[in-house]
């Protein structure tokens, strides 16, 4: 184990999940936020003043400079070019789920960091909640006997910008929301999605992406699942969404609500209602992870297969709610 | 095949204006679970009375008979032929439906048949045809219609409030009711926790946006936990595009249900348990029954001012006596069914099902 800082590049803020992550990167012992590169500049910009460091407008720049990995937060279907150059630079990934916007994207990814010895990590965060770690010890206990079927949500507001432009985001609600969940079933089961039955629609928002998702699927080990990825939530909620599970078992029922530690808020002020966290776990776990893996040159927790895995039931699920059949997923 | 519906006797079924001009006359077949409850109902409104109790186990009838009166018999054509019955209302085990409303119908004796309609969609469809051929009024007790919760979000969408609708959710569920009443257990029989309770989330959506084009689910009632456990659930697609999601569940510990209706200028929802009133928490070690839905672990409850299935009822005497056309009769009772034993086919044979325009399935 080494004691040296660990350096990283954030490639770009498109989503807004790097500014959680470059505020807890930024606030780990031994860990530096050595640059942002973001070819918007104003973004770029702003961020770097945020977290008190330096902009530079390409990715060739940042990965010239003296890092150790790199963070990506960028449009869906630009994770395989960041992911494929910071490879040829040596440098360690953690990339944005969904991992790609193809199977044959997510596979050239993997390849290239298997061929480079680089680590690749998915960023999959819920699987490091505390909630379901728990939910993973309790459905493997005695007390709860066999799990008959789970019900999944993730439901959320609509993310707008480029996540509702296929050509950037690779689809709409469905894959921006079926990963996180089937991630979380393969974590606790150890068990891969075998056929998927999904219905979407677009009537929420009217867009040319779809906004709501209904996916029905069987787990290897026989388990029956329904998940609910629809931006359902008006944009007046008083939180972005959640993620919740309900597992019925044999002596028991279990519901998870992962982002449920929250306190209510009125405000006179607009907005006049929230729910703000007390604390959500998840993203520091996996952010610290992802790091020490990098400090320590350990396997990373998560890896780019999972990510292929849980993109794999994301698309066999929009191409069943095109054909209305049910749809066989198949493991690259 | 069925009883001719010819009456030897010249009987004819009771005319709005009889009904109008006094208390309607009922007889409860089957004074189990929902025949006592509506006996009670009826029994304490000014617009009925309970003529007859009918029950093979008279024992459980003389009981009933004792707190709201009504001759006991346990011969439905006893009590069909007194000539003091307006209408039957039919509340025995599924399978035995037909048998029941086939008899009134013989008597020209009006109907209310609890739900489901029947077990199989040929006997739903035959029994809405003999009460049509006898010239008596059918009305299937889909009381999730009349729950003021789902009253009020109907109304919603009706005005429009919430826009387009893009995605609704509904859940129902229980303990394992087949521990009190083992013919549940049967789900050739009963049809399982899908036509217990997922027909009342499948009859309640349909009412509220229309025919369903498509559905797929899963569930527990065609696997060896069926007789422990049952659990469903389905994604019914319907024709004006809105996507469902039904859960329906006999594992659960205590009576729950809930909707939530997103569209594209809001969300509605609403659960029982959220919504409760009062709470009972036992300590540990009590078991307790009472309050509201019951439970061994917990109990609770929510003002109800109508009970929905008193509210049913009084609209269906108010339809006998207006002529007005009731709002679940037989054809609609049997669309909700065809939709419900297409959920049963689809888990059994891990199957997609399409549906025709008319409500028909579509054949693979």
């Amino acid at each position: 184990m080494t004691t040296s800082t660990v350096k990283v590049a954030m490639l770009s803020f498109a989503h807004l999940h790097a500014v959680g992550y470059a505020t807890i990167l930024k606030a780990l012992p031994g860990v530096e936020i050595t640059v942002i590169a973001d070819d918007n500049a104003e973004r770029g910009q702003q961020f770097a003043q945020m977290f008190e460091t330096q902009w530079v407008p390409s990715i060739d720049e940042a990965l010239a400079m003296d890092i150790d990995c790199v963070v990506i937060c960028s449009e869906n279907v630009n994770h395989k070019p960041m992911t494929l150059a910071a490879a040829k630079a040596g440098k360690h990934v953690l990339c944005e789920k969904p991992l790609a916007t193809t199977v044959e994207d997510a596979q050239e990814m993997i390849a290239a960091c298997d061929e480079a010895g680089v680590k690749l990590m998915t960023a999959f965060p819920v699987r490091f909640n505390s909630s379901i770690v728990a939910l993973k010890d309790a459905v493997h206990s005695e007390h709860f006997g066999a799990t008959l079927t789970v019900m999944g949500r993730n439901p959320g507001t609509n993310p707008g910008g480029w996540f509702v432009d296929p050509a950037l985001s690779g689809g709409g609600a469905v894959i921006d929301h079926t990963v996180h969940v089937v991630d979380v079933l393969r974590f606790i089961y150890g068990a891969e999605v075998t056929e998927v039955y999904a219905q979407s629609g677009n009537k929420l928002a009217g867009g040319v992406s779809d906004d709501t998702g209904l996916l029905m699927f069987k787990l290897s080990n026989g388990v029956p699942v329904s998940l609910d990825t629809s931006w359902s939530r008006p944009s007046n909620w008083p939180i972005w969404g959640g993620v919740t599970l309900d597992v019925i078992g044999e002596f028991g029922v279990l519901f998870a609500n992962a982002y449920n530690n929250n306190y209510d808020i009125a405000e006179t002020t607009t907005p006049s209602y929230t729910w703000q966290a007390v604390e959500h776990t998840g993203d520091p776990e996996m952010v610290t992870a992802f790091i020490e893996a990098v400090r320590n040159d350990t396997d990373v927790p998560v890896t780019g297969v999972d990510g292929l895995r849980a993109l794999e039931v994301a698309l066999a699920a929009m191409k069943s709610a095109e054909t209305n059949q049910l749809e066989p997923v198949t493991q690259a | 095949m069925f009883m001719s519906t010819q009456d030897s006797a010249g009987k004819r079924p009771a005319t709005a204006e009889e009904l109008a001009s006094r208390p309607v006359r009922f007889a409860i077949v089957g004074t189990g679970g929902m025949g006592g409850t509506h006996a009670i109902n009826l029994a304490g409104s000014p617009e009925a009375e309970v003529t007859w109790l009918v029950d093979v186990d008279t024992d459980r009838a003389n009981k009933l008979s004792a707190h709201i009166g009504g001759k006991v018999t346990a011969d439905m054509d006893e009590a069909f032929s007194s000539g003091d019955v307006d209408v039957a209302l039919i509340a025995l085990p599924t399978g035995l439906h037909r048998m029941g409303v086939e008899a009134a119908a013989k008597h020209k004796i009006h109907v209310f048949c609890e739900k489901p309609i029947a077990r199989t969609n040929e006997d739903a469809m035959a029994m809405t045809q003999i009460c049509k051929d006898a010239g008596v009024t059918l009305m299937v007790g889909h009381v999730v219609r009349f729950f003021s919760e789902y009253m009020r979000i109907k109304e919603q969408l009706e005005a429009g409030t919430l826009g387009d609708i893009a995605m609704v959710r509904g859940s129902r569920v229980n303990p394992p009711v087949m521990e009190r009443s083992p013919w549940f257990a049967d789900v050739e029989v009963s049809g399982g926790v899908v036509l217990d309770l997922m027909i009342h989330e499948i009859d309640t959506f349909r009412w509220m946006f229309g025919d369903v084009e498509r559905l797929f689910a899963h569930g527990l009632s065609f696997t060896d936990w069926h007789t422990k456990r049952d659990h469903a659930i389905a994604s019914l697609t319907f024709r004006d595009g809105t996507i469902a999601h039904c859960e329906a569940s006999w594992a659960h510990s205590a009576f729950r249900t809930s909707i939530e209706v997103a569209g594209s200028k809001g969300l509605a929802k609403h659960s029982s348990f959220d919504s409760s009133t009062l709470i009972f928490e036992p300590s540990t070690g009590v078991e307790y029954e009472g309050i509201g839905q019951q439970s061994k672990q917990f109990t609770y409850m929510r003002p109800v001012v109508t009970p929905p299935h008193l509210r049913e009822l009084l609209v269906f005497i108010d339809c006998l006596r207006t002529g007005k056309p009731v709002p679940v009769d037989g054809d609609e009772a049997t669309r909700t069914l065809i939709v419900a034993n297409a959920v049963l086919d689809s888990m059994r044979e891990n199957r997609v099902i399409e549906f025709n325009e008319d409500g028909t399935v579509k054949q693979a």
